[in-house]
């Protein structure tokens, strides 16, 4: 099916259809139209012969509208003009832009000029434009541009390979120039260098004569200054187009056939367009709002935290919208990319047609019908896009606009998938990838399949969330009778709501339902309307992307969602202390050095006889186990099980709701820090275990210890008192002696008992002591060797629980 | 020319068949385990519905089940072969969602009882009630679940010998009836596909097929609906499809699409469903063609199951192995343990920390009972030590086998709290066990000045557990109740050590495994399956 358009210049008087082609740059033209304007454009018409019939499917019909490959005649008549050399102003606004951002710029900057043509001519261009001559290209018999187009679809789907296929001797004067520049073009950067004067002259009208007329003519947009003089109008025939004319425009500079086409005119294309052109960003690309770039950077960065911890696998999915969002928004802004998927036979084809107002995708009965994806960009500049989709050159199309021409559709690239659910798997595969890729999805279904379990479950649950980029759409209404649509569309809504797809009724967003026929063209309109609508809006693709982080966040969420509260509490780490003071002994410790602080003070109050009693007793029976234990060091003093138990015991409770690799993580960290642990503690227990120097002595134990040698005096001198008397060196007295032996003997035991009160407490305090020296060191080394690092883990955990929360958080979602 | 030549023992062997497989079990959560499920249920379905009433009753009328996707028009069409609305057609999908079987009222008693479709209650309308669609409604709502119900319709223009089937949509949204749509199938002696011509290439009605064509089913495939400026080359289409997928043989029939077909519509014109018709009622009535399609799919379902039951038997096998994987895993981690711990006792990791410093101050700072206090709670960490890790290895071990997310298995309560209660409980019963024996050793030492029994259980304790630092104690003990005494104290304590450290950790071992226990994984299954396979082969 062909294109035909028919474009009024309004410069021009004359009427010439003509096909022109253009590539991804060219489409940025009609927004740079205005530069054009001083330009005297020389009008030059010429005919243009194509050889190739194959206008099918074979050949590209995006390419420039002709298809190299089939070889059938064509005859071109392309008015051409003549360029007069550009202002130089704008020639070199022009040469700046193009160096900073190469073609892509110029749209950029919304320049007029056009830069139209297939590479070949581009290059030529260059060429041209750098000897910095400006000339007027005029060929009279050109064939060559047209020629030049036909190869360069061959050139462009592979660019490898050196000879354009389809040359005829035309083209051959052009190839030199084109190699060279080919390389250039590969690299993509600055293709386009006119530098200076020269002026682009876009050939007059072009018009493009098509043969086959079945279709629409498209109208340019009006839209587009009108100021260009050149036109260039494609008439595209695509698909099984046979025979086509086309109009180029012929820059003064020496580009030719750049095809430029709309300006004020309306250009009605169904062009192919060229596919990859010099691809920088003829357009400004995407910018996506404040929440959303930060939401994309804690992604970014979340992966970055977690790639050690979490296995790649589970890390998949973030990767893969994060390098998503970043290609898409290094591409154009301007366009929207939506795909029209759907079962087999529910008229994904037909309705895409019905969008394009021209057969574009092949439509018919035999199942699966469509078995590649095919695109129909709406404006210019969305080559790239559609790169990404990795739909080739030969499946990409332009509308024919009916003489509606509607700018509404503006920035619109609609891809035509193949089904999902046939027997033929590729079709499938095509459908996944292409359905991550793309802006905003148009769902087809018809009566007979709106409930399959493959379209619900498969695709629309678990894309619920991107419910907003979604149009549901019911075809075939034709074939329900009366109020039967409206049921099935209520049911349709019911289905939709039970996936969990908002529906975006009463202006809360959500996936638009409609129901037509785009047999019949019933409803069409609403959807081209709203449509239009969503695709003015701009806001699809960062809508996706949000869409795309939420559900990337909702796929880790198992992996950084706690439950209840992370962290290592106080009473975790008091405890751990605990253990680890049972594991060295502090306790026992403790009460060891109280009792042996009490045992010396006693004895060291107690009265000589005790004393003497119990030099006598250890000498004759030494203590068991004390002896042997004392004298060698310890090589295993703490109790290893214990450490172990209390380190797990801290580690568990650390990682307590953690979410299992982070869990995981803590413990390891855990266990790392407990090596050494116990060597550490059997090393302190050595040195702390009791407080240096000797034990500490109350002030009273001077007193005591006088008293005591008093009380024994006293019993001493009772003793030689009575003596004395009995021996009767002394006066006979009892009543004094005796007295004073009974309060020596009453009072030694008094005294060492009240010592014995009284040391009580100091005792406490100096087991008391030595537990605490040991606990501490037992403490601040676990706490050193274990908690730090626990902690340390645990703040990694909270940071990247942070920027999960920012991630799913701050979109405000 | 097949025939059904049904014996005793081929009942027999087929019955004891059906039981071993509906045995067979498939409880943990492995790669494939829940196809060997779905198999399994399928099989028995088949069995069940449709093999051994079979087999028991070759005259029993013939079941054609109308299956296929949603929307392409079955109810219309079973409508249509009968000329009676029995079923009921729309344009909201899934419409059917009872299925509906209609027979001639002479063969209702065929169906009215449990002999086919067992699982299935009966919802009967009888004929004289014109609104069958509403009133089986009504019955419907009644039952509990009205998934697994089937309504029995009766009408006098079905031939004798004939049922259908309306079966739910292969591919619903809803999938219990999905599970219903496939088991109705398995229930079929004729098997009709139906689809449409927007849906000729969809993959679930070629899946099922396939599955016809391995299962040698007796087959029909309607391509229904399609809108007649394209019949042929649609027709044409489909056909290659088939022949593609070996199918090519399969009676095929097109019915166009009409208005009256459309949507909630009535009853297609007879002469649209008169070849099916035409081919059903010859199978019907007569023998040889009806003897032929039961023979083919009674022969292909006993032929597939040289296939499907060894399936079955392998993931038996696979479910095995992968609960003998978890159980040599939770005794690997034991025997490591017990091994560690053993290990640690010998070198007297219990006298240390706490009991190392209680020994070191006595007997001057500390008692003998403050001694064994100690000694038992270090014993005590010890083993809860041990038993931790262990649990600890087989975590880390289970998380990486996919058989450990099973019932019961994953979702293990942290129960070391109670772990430690019981070996504490263990501990403290060792202790007083071992107090007795000193107690019976000072008994017979029955000298004036015996030593005080706590005292011996302390330094026989700490001789037992504290390796070599403890060897001090045995001496001491060998001082108090002489050199043999100490020697059997010390051999009955050690013994009694042994015991007890066996029985903690075997206890928490079969406390780790009785989950896995519980769900019966055994190897029997398998070869039982196996074993009834060949013996239903032998008797074929």
């Amino acid at each position: 099916m062909t294109a035909v358009t028919d474009q009024n210049q309004k410069e021009h008087t004359a009427h010439t259809e003509g096909m022109v082609q253009r590539d991804g740059r060219d489409s940025t033209d009609g927004q740079r139209a205005p530069d054009d304007r001083g330009v005297g454009e020389i009008p030059e018409s010429r005919t243009v012969q194509e050889a190739g019939t194959g206008r099918g499917r074979g050949s590209d019909p995006e390419y420039g509208g002709v298809s190299g490959a089939g070889g059938t005649a064509r005859s071109v008549t392309i008015p051409e003009h003549d360029r007069a050399p550009r202002p130089e102003g704008a020639g070199r606004r022009r040469a700046l832009e193009e160096a900073g951002v190469a073609d892509a710029s110029d749209l950029a900057a919304g320049r007029s000029s056009r830069v139209v043509s297939g590479q070949g001519t581009r290059l030529e261009d260059d060429g041209i434009a750098r000897t910095g001559h400006t000339r007027a290209l005029v060929r009279p018999d050109d064939r060559h541009a047209p020629a030049d187009r036909l190869n360069r679809p061959v050139r462009r789907q592979d660019d490898d390979r050196p000879a354009r296929r389809q040359d005829d001797d035309r083209q051959q004067r052009r190839q030199d120039d084109d190699r060279q520049q080919r390389r250039p073009d590969e690299n993509r950067h600055a293709r386009v260098r006119d530098d200076d004067n020269h002026a682009r002259v876009h050939d007059g009208d072009g018009h493009a004569r098509m043969t086959d007329g079945s279709h629409a003519r498209g109208h340019e947009g009006d839209h587009h200054a009108p100021e260009h003089q050149g036109d260039h109008h494609a008439r595209v025939q695509d698909g099984d187009a046979r025979g086509r004319t086309e109009s180029e425009d012929v820059w003064d500079d020496g580009l030719i056939a750049r095809r430029v086409t709309e300006t004020g005119t309306s250009a009605a294309d169904l062009v192919p367009v060229d596919p990859r052109p010099a691809r920088t960003m003829p357009v400004p690309p995407l910018a996506y709002d404040g929440p959303l770039r930060s939401r994309l950077d804690a992604l970014r960065e979340l992966v970055g935290l977690s790639r050690t911890r979490l296995d790649s696998r589970t890390l998949a999915e973030a990767g893969r919208v994060l390098d998503e969002a970043a290609a898409r928004r290094r591409l154009s802004g301007q366009h929207t990319v939506v795909a029209i998927a759907g079962a087999t036979g529910s008229g994904k084809s037909q309705l895409f047609n019905a969008l394009a107002g021209v057969a574009i995708s092949e439509t018919g009965v035999r199942r699966p019908t469509t078995a590649a994806p095919i695109a129909c960009s709406w404006s210019d500049g969305a080559a790239s896009l559609i790169d990404r989709l990795g739909i080739p050159g030969r499946l990409r199309r332009r509308p024919v606009q009916g003489s509606d021409a509607d700018p509404q559709m503006r920035g619109l690239v609609l891809v035509d998938l193949p089904d999902h659910d046939s027997a033929a798997v590729q079709h499938r595969e095509h459908v996944d990838r292409i359905l991550g890729l793309v802006d905003a999805v148009i769902w087809v279904v018809d009566p007979e399949k709106y409930a399959d379990a493959v379209l619900h479950e498969r695709y629309l649950r678990p894309m619920a969330g991107h419910a907003e980029i979604m149009f549901v759409v019911l075809n075939q209404i034709d074939r329900l009778p009366g109020e039967a649509a409206d049921q099935v569309l209520d049911d349709l809504r019911r289905l939709l709501d039970e996936d969990g797809i908002a529906l975006g009724e009463y202006g809360e967003p959500g996936a638009t339902v409609l129901a037509l026929s785009a047999l019949t063209g019933d409803g069409v309109g609403e959807l081209r309307e709203s449509l239009g609508q969503f695709v003015a809006e701009r806001g699809a693709a960062a809508r996706r992307i949000s869409a795309d982080v939420d559900a990337a966040a909702t796929g880790l969420r198992p992996v950084y969602a706690t439950r209840g509260q992370a962290g290592l509490s106080e009473e975790a780490r008091e405890e751990f202390a605990a253990r680890l003071a049972d594991a060295v002994g502090a306790v026992a410790a403790g009460e060891a050095a109280e009792r042996a602080w009490l045992r010396n003070a006693g004895r060291a109050c107690g009265t000589p006889w005790l004393r003497l009693w119990r030099w006598c007793q250890d000498r004759r029976e030494p203590p068991t186990g004390r002896l042997p234990v004392r004298t060698q060091p310890d090589e295993e003093a703490t109790a290893r099980q214990r450490v172990e138990q209390a380190v797990r015991t801290v580690a568990d409770r650390a990682s307590a709701g953690l979410p299992v690799p982070w869990a995981q993580a803590v413990r390891e960290a855990a266990v790392r820090g407990a090596q050494g642990l116990p060597e550490a503690l059997d090393d302190l227990a050595a040195r702390a275990g009791l407080p240096p120097g000797r034990p500490p002595r109350p002030g009273w134990w001077p007193a005591a210890v006088l008293a005591q040698a008093s009380m024994t005096i006293l019993q001493v001198v009772g003793g030689l008192w009575l003596v004395g008397q009995i021996v009767g060196v002394m006066a006979p007295n009892l009543g004094v002696p005796v007295l004073l032996m009974l309060a020596g003997i009453g009072g030694g035991p008094l005294v060492e008992w009240s010592c014995r009160i009284a040391a009580r407490g100091p005792a406490r305090r100096y087991g008391q002591d030595a537990e605490r020296r040991l606990r501490e060191a037992a403490a601040g080394c676990g706490r050193a060797r274990v908690l730090d690092p626990l902690a340390a883990e645990l703040l990694r955990y909270r940071e990247v629980r942070e920027q999960y929360a920012r991630v799913t958080g701050a979109g405000g979602r | 020319m097949v025939t059904l030549d049904v014996r005793p023992q081929l009942l027999e062997a087929l019955s004891a068949l059906r039981d071993r497989v509906s045995a067979a079990r498939f409880p943990l959560p492995l790669e494939g385990a829940s196809r060997a499920r779905a198999n399994r249920d399928e099989l028995l379905a088949q069995l069940d519905d449709y093999l051994v009433p079979r087999l028991r009753e070759p005259e029993a009328p013939l079941l054609v089940v109308v299956g296929g996707s949603t929307g392409a028009g079955k109810s219309t069409l079973v409508n249509s072969l009968v000329g009676r609305r029995v079923s009921e057609a729309g344009v909201l999908r899934p419409t059917t969602r009872t299925p509906v079987l209609v027979c001639h009222p002479e063969d209702h008693h065929w169906f009215s009882d449990v002999r086919v479709l067992p699982g299935l209650t009966r919802a009967w309308v009888p004929r004289q009630d014109a609104g069958a669609g509403l009133t089986g409604d009504e019955l419907l709502t009644s039952e509990d679940d009205p998934a697994r119900v089937l309504r029995v319709e009766t009408v006098e223009t079905v031939p004798p010998g004939l049922a259908l089937l309306d079966a739910p949509d292969i591919d619903s949204l809803i999938a219990d009836n999905r599970a219903l749509a496939a088991e109705l199938i398995c229930a079929a002696d004729i098997w009709v596909m139906v689809t449409t011509a927007a849906r000729y290439a969809d993959a679930v009605p070629w899946h099922l097929l396939r599955t016809a064509k391995e299962y040698d089913a007796t087959l029909v495939t309607v391509l229904d609906r399609v809108p007649h400026q394209v019949v042929s080359e649609v027709s044409k289409q489909y056909g290659a499809l088939l022949t593609k997928a070996g199918l090519g043989d399969v009676p095929r029939f097109t019915v166009p699409e009409l208005p009256e077909s459309a949507w909630g519509g009535g009853l297609l014109p007879a002469t649209a469903v008169a070849p099916l018709r035409a081919w059903l009622v010859h199978h019907a009535q007569d023998p040889a063609a009806r003897q032929y399609a039961m023979a083919r799919t009674a022969h292909g379902l006993l032929d597939s199951l040289k296939v499907r039951m060894p399936e079955l038997a392998g993931a038996a096998a696979a479910q095995y192995s992968a609960a003998l994987r978890l159980t040599s895993v939770v005794d690997a981690a034991y025997d490591g343990e017990s091994a560690r711990v053993r290990g640690r006792l010998d070198a007297g990791a219990v006298l240390a920390g706490d009991a190392l410093k209680r020994w070191r101050a006595y007997p001057l700072d500390c008692t003998a009972g403050e001694l064994l206090d100690a000694l038992v709670e270090s014993l005590a960490a010890l083993l809860l030590c041990a038993v931790t890790a262990a649990d600890e290895r087989i975590d880390d071990a289970w998380r990486r086998e996919p058989a450990a997310g099973g019932p019961g298995l994953a979702d293990r309560d942290p129960s070391a709290e109670s772990a430690e209660h019981r070996i504490g409980l263990a501990v403290r019963r060792w202790r007083r066990e071992l107090e007795e024996y000193a107690d019976d050793e000072v008994r017979e030492l029955e000298r004036n000045a015996a030593p005080d029994p706590e005292v011996v259980a302390a330094l026989a304790a700490t001789g037992l557990l504290g390796g070599r630092r403890g060897r001090s104690a045995g001496e001491g003990l060998a001082e108090r109740i002489g050199a043999h005494g100490a020697l059997r104290l010390r051999d009955r304590a050690g013994r009694l050590l042994a015991d007890y450290l066996d029985r903690v950790m075997h206890a928490e071992r079969e406390r780790r495994l009785a989950p896995l226990d519980a769900l019966e994984v055994h190897p029997d299954p398998q070869a039982e399956l196996i074993a009834a396979l060949s013996v239903l082969l032998k008797e074929r």
